[in-house]
């Protein structure tokens, strides 16, 4: 991207005075309040908890983790989710589940969301829809660090069932 | 000797080069699956074909032989067609379960895939299904499905395990890698199959699913296992390592290494002491670097050398037998040394020597050429001492031996694990382990290789040599050195086998001793009976 070269405005005398403009400032805010005091409401500040403010439909929020129709973990730990993910906040100890048909599961899943940006690159890479950041719910706040490395329990607690079909055409 | 034409490129070969090896001296690169310059050719996947003037059909550039007058052409339009679907038919059952499988990442069949097909399957059939995770050994997996039958593996078990254990059974798309009936893929190179295998149909137990390999950071070094010093890559992922590989070397292992060596890391990771102890007032105390080596100094500045048994080891890397011996030669000339080390093991002709130490040739050369001369650890004996400066925790002491050492006054003991001698110790230094630091072992046939320092040690542990030249400064020997290379080449200096060699002259597969140049103009002495710069560290 080339540069852009802003022209600066040169001030005006009345400006440059500086008192003029704080009483301009002064008006904008006084006739806001007598506004809001006496006439109709026009009130920025949301009354949160009591009012909630309606998210976009595009909001994600924290990770979740699907399981299959058994009640397993969806989760094959291919690592491609925290491979792509820019903050590097996704933690996986692979282990081997011992069924013929699916070799490899999670022994932990950990994901820190201090760390993460939440920009959804782990649900774009995720292969087999096992990893979800539609649940459209904030990270709570906790006391501690440690509390914000979510675990595999806790992402599964949200967790739907996911009936996408696992493996290619004609396997 | 033939002269034939590559891709528009003469070349004039000896008699009997096949048409890859001299693509591959022009620079060409052909793929490859079956091929392996260490083993036979078969020729059987298809995936080296290549358009001559000498044959209406494309030949195998792995088997066939140049011709004179031959044209080859290795990147037209009839060899991109053929590679496509040379791909697509090896394609045609394998499961493509790339995200689960060990081998992405580092597969030749991905690597092809993307460099010379990248369509989507044309196929529309069920797979053949055939059998996943099967266990071919104590250290080998087996995945049927992923195999394209190059057969690399049951060529390395006949030609250079010399152990014929696997075998292909079965017709057409039925065929499959197995081992022959009773048998088990046990032989001391077992996991040299899964380097070579070009997929991930054979996985190491030991490896398997530990991480991607993607995530893995890598460095040259040397397994310290045995005398051989097979050159190796060590794989580390979060700083741990992870694994070996061997990497080629001709001087010293070729493509390989034995599995002992190759599963020895895992001996490394745990019960490290990082801690420098010292003993005040008949008790010990967790101590700083620099008053635990003040202590050690203290200590053999007090008893004097006559009155000190040294144990020297064969684990040294070459820059610490030069520490050393310039330590013995100079400030504790006069102690009694003694080579201590791991005794002798199995070995057999192809790799494995019976010497399970890493450098014993390279600081016999150097404590010759300095004049230190020792004696080996069984003909240990204290009378008349009262110190032991003990370098290494590995010597195998008998019973007898420990309760020598542990009646003298003090035993200053430099090592790097939880062993009774750590318990005995009245000073402790803590030491760096192989991958934690640069320097040079030399094997038994005298190949001199660099060690790369892969891992970082704590800040407390440092190298034997490190220890050896403090104390010496501060004994009054008066030699310091910034960095190993500095060591290195006032080494290559004082002894007459590394003549001419250097870091950078040792290169990928190292030097053997007595074959460098000397160097033009010699160095100057950096490091003899200079006065002491600086007051007891």
């Amino acid at each position: 991207m080339a540069t852009v070269q802003v022209e600066r405005r040169e001030l005006t005398l009345a400006e440059k005075l500086y008192i003029p403009e704080v009483v301009r400032g002064l008006v904008v805010t006084t006739r806001q309040m007598l506004k809001n005091a006496f006439g109709k409401k026009d009130v920025a500040t949301i009354q949160y908890p009591e009012v909630k403010k309606v998210y976009p439909d595009r909001f994600r929020g924290r990770h979740r983790l699907t399981t299959r129709e058994d009640g397993t973990v969806r989760c094959v730990a291919c690592m491609l989710c925290s491979t792509a993910c820019p903050a590097k906040c996704i933690h996986i100890v692979a282990g081997d589940r011992g069924g013929a048909d699916v070799e490899k599961y999670p022994i932990s899943f950990e994901i820190d969301l201090l760390v993460c940006v939440y920009c959804g690159f782990c649900e774009e890479a995720c292969p087999c829809d096992a990893i979800r950041m539609d649940s459209g719910r904030h990270p709570l706040p906790s006391f501690s660090r440690d509390k914000q490395r979510i675990h595999k329990v806790q992402l599964l607690e949200d967790g739907v069932r996911s009936i996408a079909r696992q493996g290619g055409e004609g396997t | 000797m033939p002269t034939m034409t590559i891709d528009g490129q003469e070349i004039t070969v000896d008699r009997g080069t096949t048409v890859l090896q001299a693509a591959t001296q022009l620079g060409i690169d052909i793929p490859t699956f079956c091929y392996h310059p260490g083993l036979t050719i078969v020729a059987n996947c298809r995936m080296c074909l290549v358009d001559t003037n000498k044959s209406p059909k494309p030949l195998p550039a792995c088997h066939a032989t140049a011709m004179d007058g031959m044209e080859v052409w290795t990147q037209n339009e009839k060899v991109q067609k053929v590679r496509k679907s040379v791909l697509e038919f090896i394609l045609v059952n394998h499961p493509v379960d790339c995200p689960i499988c060990d081998q992405a990442g580092e597969c030749v069949l991905q690597d092809h895939y993307f460099n010379f097909s990248a369509q989507p399957s044309r196929l529309f059939h069920r797979k053949q299904h055939k059998p996943k995770a099967k266990v071919l050994g104590p250290d080998i997996m087996l995945d049927a499905e992923r195999c394209i039958l190059c057969t690399r593996c049951v060529r390395f078990c006949d030609e250079i395990a010399k152990t014929p254990q696997l075998t292909v059974v079965n017709r057409g798309e039925h065929s499959e890698i197995t081992t022959f009936p009773g048998e088990e893929l046990d032989n001391p190179y077992a996991i040299n199959v899964v380097d070579i295998c070009p997929v991930g149909a054979l996985t190491s137990r030991d490896f398997r699913f530990q991480t991607r390999v993607w995530f893995l950071q890598t460095g040259r070094s040397v397994c310290p296992e045995c005398s051989k010093g097979c050159t190796i890559r060590v794989d580390t992922f979060e700083g741990v390592p992870r694994r070996y590989k061997p990497a080629h070397n001709p001087q010293v292992n070729d493509w390989w290494m034995c599995d002992t060596g190759r599963l020895s890391y895992s001996d490394y990771l745990d019960n490290r002491m990082e801690g420098p102890t010292t003993t005040v007032d008949g008790k010990r105390r967790v101590a700083d670097t620099e008053s635990a080596v003040r202590g050690a100094v203290e200590i053999l500045r007090k008893e004097g050398a006559g009155k000190v048994v040294v144990v020297v080891s064969p684990w040294f890397t070459n820059e610490d037998a030069y520490l050393t011996a310039r330590l013995l030669k100079g400030p504790l000339s006069g102690a009694a040394v003694y080579m201590g080390g791991r005794p002798d093991g199995v070995q057999d002709d192809i790799l494995i020597e019976a010497d399970k130490n890493p450098n014993r040739r390279g600081v016999a050369e150097i404590f010759n050429a300095v004049g230190v001369s020792y004696a080996p650890l069984s003909a240990l004996s204290t009378a008349g001492k009262t110190t032991a400066l003990i370098f290494g925790d590995n010597h195998g002491l008998s019973d007898a031996q420990r309760d020598l050492l542990g009646g003298l006054d003090h035993r200053i003991v430099v090592g790097a694990f939880m062993t009774p001698l750590w318990r005995q110790a009245t000073v402790f230094l803590p030491a760096r382990i192989h991958w934690e630091k640069d320097g040079s072992f030399t094997n038994v046939d005298g190949v001199v290789q660099r060690l790369e320092r892969v891992v970082k040690a704590a800040a407390t542990a440092k190298s034997d040599g490190w220890y050896s030249m403090k104390m010496g400064y501060a004994l009054g020997g008066g030699y310091r050195f910034d960095t190993p290379g500095a060591v290195f080449d006032a080494l290559c200096h004082d002894v007459p086998g590394f003549a001419g060699m250097s870091y950078s002259r040792l290169g990928d597969h190292g030097m053997v001793l007595g074959s460098g140049e000397p160097p033009l103009v010699p160095s100057p002495d950096v490091a003899t009976d200079g006065p002491a710069l600086e007051a007891a560290p």
